[in-house]
C-alpha cells in the first residue's frame, strides 16, 4: 500500500511536480480538443511546422524582455501568425505551392530561432525550450496554461455547431452563411496560443504530441464527433498523469514522459481498435 | 415572394476568375418547380453557376434573382449537395449527425435543437428511407445510401430550391438508378432541382429542362431541344474537349 503511494501520489509531495501536473492536465483539456480538429482537417504536420516556427519569436521576447510571461507568449504568437500569413502569401504570388512554402518558412524561423538562442547569454539553455522542463512551471505559466485552455474550452463549448460544421463540411457551412473564414482564424489563434503555453512543460518540438497523440488515438475508437472530443481529452489527462510519474521516476524529460505515454496508447489503438485497427484489417481485409 | 413563375433568373451574368471568363452574359430563367441539368465539358462553367445561384461567387457582371430576392438574401430556400469527392467518408459521424445539420442554420449560439427540428430530421430520414441507418458511421453505407444522407440534410434544410454539384459522380450502377428515382419522385413533388451533370445520358433520363453551357450559354430549355446535335457539337467540340462530339469521358473536375 505505501509502495503504491510512493509510486502516485509520493512525488506529489514536491510543489515543482504538482505545479508541473496541474500544468500538463490544464493544456491536456484544450490540447485533446484541438487535436481532434487539426486530425480531421488533415493539419496534423502543418500543426507540427507551425510549433517549430514559435521559437524565433520566443527567443527575441526572451532576449528584449526577460522570462516576461507575456512577452514570450506574444512573442510566439507573431512568429507563428507571420509563418502562416507569409506562406500564404508566398503561395499566393509565386510558383511555390502552399506545403513546400510553409515548410521551408518553418524551418528558416526555428533556424534563427536555435541562432538566436545559442547566442543568447549562458543562463538560457536551448533544451529546456524545445523539449520543456517541468521543474520551471511558475505560477505565471500555470496563469496563462488556465487562460489559454479556459478560452480553448469555451470557443469548443460556444461554437461547437460550427466547429463541426467547419470541419465536417466547410463549403456547405458557407453555403448556409456560416463564418468559415472567421472560425479558421480562430481555430488557427487558439493553436499557437495553446503552443506556446505548453511550451514551458512540453518544449516547442513536443507540444504538438500532447494535441495530436490523444486526438488521433480517438479519431481510431470513435463514431461521433462528440465522443472523439470527450475521448480525446480523457486520453490527454491520462497521458499527461502517467507521463509526470513516469518522468519523476524515471528521470527523464517531462515532455518526453507524457509523449512517450500518449505514444503507447496511440499504438495500441492503432493496433487492437476493434473497427479501424490494424489487427482487424489484416484480419477482414479492408476497413470498414 | 414574387408569383411569377420564374424563380431564379439570370440577367447578363459574367463571371471572372482573374483575366480568365468563366461565365459570359448569362441570361436565362429557370422555372419554378423544374428539374434542370447544367450541361457542359470541363470548365464550362458549370460548378460556378452552381456557386453563382448560392451567392458565393462574386459578380463580374450582371444580376441574379431567385423570386424577388438577390442570393444571399434566399439562402433559406437553397439547399446544396456537395460532390461526393468533397466528402470525407472517415469523419466520426452518424447518418443523423449529418442530416442534422440541415438545422444548424436556424439554430443560436447556446440553443439545442428543438422538438421540431427532431421531427424535421426524422422525417427526412424517413422521406428517404435511410431512418433505420440513422446511428451508422457515414463510411459504412453504401454509395447511394451516402447519396441518400446528404439529400436528407438538405430536405431537413427546408428550403424548396435544391442545388446538386455532380451528384451522379463516383455513383455505382445502383447508386444511380437510386439517385434517379428519388430525383423523378422530387419532381412530382414540384421541387425544383438543378444539378451539375456531366452524364448526358443520364441528364436526358431524368431531367425535363436542361442548361447547355460553354462560357458562353448554348442552349436553355426542355432537354431535348438542348441536347440537338448542333447545340452538343458547340459546346463540346470548340472548346475544351476536342476528342469527340459526346463528353462521356469529362470525368475530370469541372473548373472551380
Amino acid at each position: 500500500m505505501s509502495a503504491l503511494h510512493d509510486l502516485l501520489v509520493g512525488p506529489f509531495a514536491y510543489e515543482f511536480m504538482r505545479r508541473g501536473l496541474l500544468s500538463a492536465l490544464i493544456l491536456g483539456v484544450s490540447g485533446g480538443l484541438l487535436g481532434c480538429v487539426l486530425v480531421l482537417r488533415r493539419l496534423a504536420l502543418m500543426g507540427d511546422a507551425l510549433s517549430h516556427s514559435l521559437l524565433p519569436g520566443v527567443a527575441a521576447a526572451w532576449l528584449l524582455f526577460g522570462t516576461s510571461t507575456a512577452a514570450l507568449f506574444f512573442g510566439g504568437l507573431i512568429a507563428g501568425l507571420l509563418t502562416a500569413l507569409g506562406s500564404a502569401l508566398l503561395s499566393r504570388l509565386t510558383r511555390v505551392k502552399e506545403d513546400a512554402a510553409f515548410g521551408s518558412l518553418f524551418i528558416l524561423f526555428f533556424a534563427s530561432g536555435v541562432a538566436l538562442i545559442s547566442a543568447l547569454p549562458t543562463r538560457v539553455n536551448l533544451v529546456d525550450f524545445l523539449f520543456g522542463n517541468v521543474l520551471g512551471v511558475s505560477t505565471s505559466d500555470l496563469r496563462l496554461a488556465l487562460a489559454v485552455s479556459g478560452l480553448t474550452v469555451g470557443a469548443f463549448v460556444v461554437f461547437y455547431r460550427s466547429i463541426l460544421l467547419e470541419t465536417f463540411d466547410p463549403v456547405f457551412n458557407r453555403a448556409t452563411g456560416g463564418h468559415g473564414g472567421l472560425v479558421h482564424l480562430g481555430f488557427l489563434t487558439l493553436t499557437v496560443l495553446n503552443l506556446v503555453a505548453a511550451m514551458q512543460t512540453m518544449g516547442i518540438v513536443l507540444a504538438l504530441g500532447l494535441f495530436l497523440l490523444p486526438a488521433v488515438s480517438a479519431y481510431l475508437w470513435c463514431d461521433r464527433f462528440a465522443s472523439m472530443l470527450l475521448t480525446s481529452v480523457s486520453m490527454a489527462l491520462a497521458g499527461s498523469f502517467v507521463g509526470i510519474l513516469v518522468s519523476f521516476h524515471a528521470g527523464v524529460a517531462s515532455g518526453a514522459a507524457i509523449v512517450l505515454c500518449l505514444g503507447a496508447i496511440f499504438l495500441f489503438s492503432a493496433l487492437f481498435s476493434p473497427r479501424y485497427g490494424a489487427i482487424r484489417t489484416l484480419r477482414h481485409g479492408g476497413h470498414g | 415572394m414574387s408569383p411569377a413563375q420564374n424563380i431564379v433568373s439570370f440577367r447578363n451574368v459574367t463571371v471572372c476568375y482573374g483575366r480568365l471568363t468563366a461565365l459570359r452574359d448569362i441570361c436565362l430563367e429557370i422555372p419554378c418547380g423544374s428539374s434542370t441539368a447544367v450541361l457542359g465539358g470541363n470548365g464550362a462553367g458549370k460548378s460556378t453557376l452552381l456557386r453563382a445561384v448560392l451567392g458565393w461567387q462574386a459578380l463580374s457582371g450582371g444580376e441574379i434573382r431567385i423570386g424577388d430576392e438577390q442570393p444571399e438574401h434566399a439562402r433559406p430556400r437553397l439547399a446544396y449537395v456537395p460532390q461526393r469527392h468533397a466528402v470525407d467518408w472517415d469523419f466520426p459521424i452518424t447518418v443523423r449527425g449529418v442530416v442534422e445539420q440541415g438545422r444548424y442554420p436556424y439554430l443560436g449560439l447556446f440553443s439545442r435543437l428543438s422538438t421540431a427540428d427532431r421531427a424535421r430530421v426524422e422525417g427526412a430520414m424517413e422521406e428517404l428511407g435511410i431512418a433505420d441507418l440513422a446511428d451508422r458511421q457515414i463510411r459504412r453505407l453504401s454509395g447511394g445510401q451516402q447519396q441518400r444522407a446528404f439529400l436528407a440534410r438538405a430536405v431537413a434544410q427546408g428550403g424548396d430550391i435544391f442545388l446538386l454539384d455532380e451528384p451522379f459522380a463516383g455513383l455505382d450502377l445502383f447508386g444511380s438508378e437510386e439517385l434517379g428515382h428519388i430525383l423523378l419522385s422530387w419532381q412530382e413533388q414540384g421541387r425544383t432541382v438543378l444539378a451539375a451533370v456531366h452524364d448526358l445520358e443520364a441528364a436526358r433520363r431524368i431531367f425535363p429542362r436542361a442548361i447547355l453551357l460553354d462560357t458562353d450559354l448554348v442552349a436553355c430549355g426542355p432537354i431535348e431541344e438542348v441536347l440537338s446535335a448542333a447545340n452538343v457539337d458547340r459546346a463540346f467540340r470548340q472548346g475544351h474537349c476536342v476528342h469527340g462530339a459526346h463528353a462521356h469521358g469529362a470525368q475530370a473536375r469541372d473548373r472551380r
